[in-house]
């Protein structure tokens, strides 16, 4: 039923605060059953953008369907069949993990006993089964936000969609809510997700999209990314302190795709970069280290949108 | 330290559709809110238990002792009725204030709320429905202490709580209206001190409008309180029935005109 509709569709979408421009006119389109991306600094627009789809801000100008539907007429329509897992954690502290649970099944108009046997169902998923008749406060952080990830899923929903799901979590807490969003994905759900870890969207993400200053800068599936703003690899190197880095570059003219210089570290991107530190002048350039990687997405996200802090 | 919410406005004016709650997803409110008070009530209760037997004490028994009778009424009779009233009005004042507000704005309940198939006026109905449920408790529970003091004289007494829930109703309208248009918590301060303290001083609970000059009465017209009083000190003492058909209408009235309100800043403050 949905095969040949896109589960969200943005086309020119607009949203200000006040002044402040959060999305300055976006288009995208997320097929059905994927994990779609969004990557950017804080500031980027990101969460907005999330808050737009789950209703909790409104469109100002563009079109913005969700699941086939319009985002700011079809409002509960569209909330029946998302789960939204939010960036800060809202769980009801006035009621145990089952109750929380229960207590979402009641929003969804699930009746009392199907929403008692979805709950244990999804109290399993989240491996807090032990914690059902816990208060909020005795749970750790990652189990909040498994729990925060099965209260989205209580509607049975055919998109979810998740703000920095893993921010602050410990690795092992990481990895569980990754393999929970696997499992997910597995069953046809699409997720929509915004973050900041780089291995995290590498790792998750089939297509994402990378925000900047509320405007979309690129587009596409993670490893075409990496190729087509980086290369295959990556030399890293620290220059010493008389090292002309713009000469260096200069030098390796026609050897590598692209460069990036932050304080002394200068990045050079090459399909080889093993043959490029083999060619290097170190006479010329004196050098504290120098290191081959293979190129990542982090190193297509700082090329697009800088290394400058943002806040 | 306490974030503060700030000031969202009323919003813009709403269509009906996003004005007329769903009473399933109004219910499910309600049943957080019983369900969180359910586990809550024996504490709660208690002061209530206690809170007219002190007000009877010191003035039925004390005061009463010099003002022996107002209109006919032993003193104490006389201000029973209002002790159920003002039970009331102090329920609904501090569910909508105070505890709205901290499911509101720390631990931000609505948020999540909001994203489900729930909008903003069913989170409105089903609060205030549950504050007005509230504050029947808490009536019936002064109706049962001042009965079993002997100062309820007539039968129609037992028609008081479903009055009390509908003037519990309209005390909880305007309490939530303050709550989901202040910028900060410190304002709660003068809610109580200029609104609530000086209605339950001045709403004839403890001295009755007949002797003084007639503006004094106008003036207690405009408040809730006034006509909760009204009525139950009309039903405890014998009805009076033009009067409680009156104010009656007029916490109806008022309850469904201020209802837009808190539903326009609520949606205002969570659907930016």
């Amino acid at each position: 039923m949905l095969s040949d509709r896109a589960a969200v569709r943005a086309t020119g979408v607009r949203k200000s605060y006040g002044k402040r421009e959060a999305v300055a006119g976006i288009d995208f389109e997320v097929e059905p059953g994927i994990c779609f991306g969004f990557l950017g600094p804080n500031g980027a627009g990101k969460t907005t953008t999330m808050k737009m789809i789950y209703g909790l801000a409104t469109v100002d100008a563009g079109e913005l369907e969700v699941l086939g539907m319009d985002a700011t007429r079809d409002r509960r329509q569209i909330k029946s069949r998302i789960g939204v897992v939010p960036q800060e954690t809202n769980l009801d502290g006035d009621l145990t993990v089952r109750e929380n649970l229960a207590q979402q099944a009641r929003y969804f108009g699930i009746d009392s006993e199907t929403g008692a046997t979805r709950a244990t169902e999804l109290l399993e998923f989240a491996l807090l089964a032990e914690r059902a008749g816990d208060r909020i406060h005795a749970l750790s952080g990652g189990m909040k936000r498994r729990l925060l990830v099965s209260r989205a899923l209580m509607g049975d929903p055919e998109l979810v969609v998740l703000d920095e799901p893993t921010t602050g979590l410990d690795p092992q807490a990481r990895l569980a809510v990754w393999g929970a969003l696997d499992r997910l994905r597995r069953g046809g759900v699409t997720l929509l997700l915004t973050t900041h870890y780089m291995e995290e969207a590498e790792r998750l993400c089939d297509r994402l999209v990378i925000m900047d200053e509320g405007q979309i800068v690129t587009d596409g599936r993670p490893p075409d990314l990496v190729r087509e703003h980086v290369g295959r690899e990556v030399l890293e190197l620290r220059l010493d302190e008389g090292c002309d880095a713009e000469r260096l570059v200069g030098s390796l003219d026609g050897r590598i795709q692209g460069h990036d210089l932050s304080e002394r570290t200068l990045m050079l991107y090459a399909e080889d970069a093993e043959a490029v530190l083999a060619e290097l002048d170190h006479e010329a350039y004196p050098t504290e280290s120098a290191l081959v990687r293979r190129a990542t997405l982090e190193d297509v996200f700082l090329r697009l949108t800088g290394r400058s802090l943002r806040e | 330290m306490l974030e503060e919410p700030g000031y969202a406005g009323l919003g813009p004016r709403l269509p009906m559709r996003e004005m007329v709650p769903v009473p399933r997803l109004a219910a499910a409110i309600w049943l957080r809110n019983a369900r969180v008070f359910s586990k809550l009530w024996r504490g709660a209760l208690l002061p209530t238990f206690l809170d007219p037997f002190l007000y009877l004490l010191a003035l039925g028994f004390g005061l009463g002792t010099y003002v022996a009778t107002i209109n006919g009424i032993p003193y104490k009779d006389f201000i029973a009725p209002g002790l159920i009233a003002s039970a009331a009005m102090w329920s609904s004042a501090f569910e909508t204030t105070y505890n709205v507000y901290f499911r509101m704005n720390e631990l931000r309940l609505y948020d999540n709320v909001i994203s489900t198939p729930a909008e903003p006026q069913d989170v409105v109905a089903g609060d205030l429905a549950w504050s007005a449920s509230r504050a029947t408790v808490y009536g019936v529970v002064v109706l049962i202490v001042v009965s079993a003091f002997g100062l309820v004289s007539s039968w129609w007494a037992i028609l008081i709580p479903p009055f009390v829930a509908l003037g519990g109703l309209c005390f909880s309208v305007i309490g939530y209206t303050f709550t989901t248009l202040i910028p900060k918590i410190d304002l709660y301060s003068y809610f109580f001190t200029l609104g609530i303290t000086p209605m339950f001083l001045f709403s004839g609970i403890f001295f009755p409008f007949n002797e003084l000059p007639g503006w004094v009465e106008v003036i207690a017209w405009f408040m809730p309180l006034y006509h909760l009083v009204e009525i139950t000190r009309g039903l405890a003492t014998g009805p009076e029935f033009v009067e409680i058909a009156l104010s009656t209408a007029w916490l109806a009235a008022v309850s469904a005109l201020l209802f837009v309100v808190p539903v326009r800043a609520l949606r205002r403050k969570l659907v930016a």
